[in-house]
């Protein structure tokens, strides 16, 4: 007996809610990113599922094409995060609420 | 219980529990580690759905290059200080969050439950035309990945090396400018 389609879109369903927790509560930017990262990653797990359950390739595309955004995203936003470390000299998100260097 | 859902339940548990270490490790080196766990994880799933391809691109490029990128960043800011030191300026945010979080799944969950056949329908009414299907048993999944990727969907493919190299140029112009700020 296979695993059905569903059960792959609530384990799908519980990572993405743990990355929306995550920028929820933790207020380390790094680890925001990283529940970010999660979400990302939950999304793909459904495309996954869903090419499977129809027999088809077009969810790979999308995976991959959205691997690669991930990968030009970390890029850009931990550059940024460094840069505002670099002015600012903390690294909390409460304290970062202004837009002025 | 077959193998199937024995391993499935396996890497769902590892999945989850690697997620939720993401988000409750206090060091973010830990939260690194584990966001590794969890990506190693999911490429399990890609196997376990016959997804060869993206699951060693799964492996290569966030197991491999993203999170290389995090852990510099974590151990080059070394920021597990910072959130220990300084309360939460919102004090009922954590609790907030984690019911906010909670509903969303419950949500989530609930509306897969109740639409449980809509997915398996579309592919029964023959809606499968619309996709581009895996080609003949025996030649692989990969085969016909190629297929969709270099044929159906080459303009998107093109477009993604635009991305990139944005993404390069925005992380010099980002990386230079702070570096002559903190010359001056």
């Amino acid at each position: 007996m296979a695993v059905s389609l569903n059960s792959y879109l609530i384990v799908s369903a519980i990572l993405f809610s743990i990355g929306v927790i995550g920028v929820l509560v933790r207020r380390n930017p790094l680890v925001i990113f990283m529940s970010i990262e999660l979400m990302l990653n939950a999304v793909n797990l459904t495309f996954m599922a869903f090419a499977n359950a129809l027999g088809s390739v077009d969810g790979w595309v999308f995976v991959f094409i959205s691997l690669t955004v991930a990968a030009a995203e970390v890029v850009v936003g931990l550059a940024i995060i460094v840069a505002i470390f670099r002015t600012r000299k903390e690294i909390d998100i409460d304290e970062m609420n202004t837009l002025k260097g | 219980m077959s193998a199937n859902i024995l391993a499935f339940s396996a890497v769902a548990a590892l999945a989850i529990a690697s997620g939720i270490g993401v988000i409750a490790f206090r060091n973010a080196i830990y939260s690194a580690l584990s966001l590794i766990v969890n990506l190693l994880s999911l490429a399990l799933f890609y196997l376990i759905l016959n997804g060869m391809f993206i699951a060693a691109a799964q492996v290569l490029i966030y197991a491999g290059a993203i999170m290389v990128l995090f852990l510099f960043v974590v151990t080059m800011l070394s920021s597990d200080k910072a959130e220990l030191q300084t309360s939460d300026r919102i004090s009922w945010q954590r609790l907030v969050g984690v019911i906010a979080g909670i509903i969303f799944a419950a949500a989530a969950s609930f509306l897969l439950l109740v639409h449980a056949q809509i997915a398996p329908d579309a592919a029964a009414q023959g809606s499968n035309n619309l996709f581009t299907q895996i080609s003949a048993p025996g030649s692989g999944n990969t085969e016909a990945f190629g297929m969709a990727l270099f044929h159906g969907f080459l303009f998107p493919f093109e477009v993604t090396s635009a991305i990139i190299v944005a993404a390069i140029l925005g992380a010099v112009v980002l990386g230079r400018r702070s570096r002559a700020k903190s010359e001056d």
